[in-house]
């Protein structure tokens, strides 16, 4: 389900959820367009990875913050995200799925502002990301 | 053990890194792509409002993590986390001035010792001086323990 304006949200509503590509070609081209290169193998290759004391290649934390930005934006065509905070609790690894919420917690109808808990949890179903976001969404 | 409040009275609102930065169009579109973007706006370079990912935002590094002066705590610095504050939309192949200072040192303790987090304030601005977003990176540092 989408939301045109702020009128179509409601209190405690789950944003729909899409399954993030964390395979490792997603991971390597995401961490090369940021600048970050491989990280020695830590966003390219898990044996690598390993030798650093890593549990495999990881998911960089920004690229889970894309993830849950880009889940806002598909729940709400015409809304802005103004604040997104992410907090990193735990490497999320690459090329094993994760799953991706949000949930409405506050709404200010008069000034069109939506307030939203982010997660981003493993297979495992452990938090590894959480956060908030505010977001601006049409009034009329 | 360190003072924290003393490291905020010398090191908090002082701006200690000027970095010019230029977000390149297909790194702009492959950040939106391979975090599965649909909009327009940010997966279409021809679209009126092309502009970066908050995501794209928070890659943006100074050119120091810390100011020069800044004692060493001891621990390995761990990324803790990231927030961007969405003020204007960023265009991809502009000009952009990243301006740095500590914005918060605070301290939480658990079982095993003390964590100090820093949190490094980037304000984002375009050629013309306009603050386009401002970009929070969470540093985390486990405090070495008193011998």
């Amino acid at each position: 389900m989408t939301v045109a304006n702020i009128g179509d949200v409601e209190f405690g509503a789950e944003l729909a959820a899409f399954e993030p590509d964390t395979s490792l070609s997603a991971v390597t081209a995401f961490a090369a367009a940021v600048g970050w290169g491989d990280g020695g193998g830590r966003f390219s290759d898990h044996d690598r990875a390993r030798t650093q004391g890593l549990p495999g290649a990881l998911v960089p934390g920004i690229m889970a913050m894309g993830f849950l930005t880009t889940m806002i934006h598909r729940w709400a065509p015409a809304g802005r995200v103004e604040r997104v905070d992410t907090v990193f609790r735990a490497p999320l690894l690459a090329d094993q799925p994760c799953h991706i919420s949000a949930v409405v917690t506050d709404i200010d109808e008069d000034q069109g502002l939506v307030e939203l808990d982010l997660s981003v949890k493993n297979e495992a179903r452990e938090t590894r990301i959480f956060g908030t976001a505010r977001v601006k969404l049409p009034t009329g | 053990m360190v003072d924290i409040e003393d490291l905020k009275s010398r090191f908090l609102n002082l701006e200690f890194d000027r970095s010019d930065f230029e977000i390149g169009v297909e790194n702009a579109l492959t950040v939106a792509l391979r975090t599965g973007e649909t909009r327009p706006e940010f997966t279409d370079p021809e679209h009126a409002d092309f502009q970066a990912t908050p995501a794209m935002l928070a890659s943006l590094a100074s050119g120091r993590h810390l100011p020069i002066d800044f004692p060493n705590l001891g621990g390995i610095p761990m990324d803790g986390g990231k927030a961007v504050d969405c003020l204007r939309p960023v265009r991809p192949g502009t000009r952009l001035n990243g301006r740095t200072h500590l914005h918060d040192i605070y301290a939480k303790s658990g079982r095993s010792g003390r964590m100090i987090f820093i949190v490094s304030r980037m304000e984002i601005y375009a050629g013309s001086g306009e603050h386009l977003a401002t970009s929070d990176s969470r540093m985390v540092i486990r405090e070495k323990p008193e011998t």
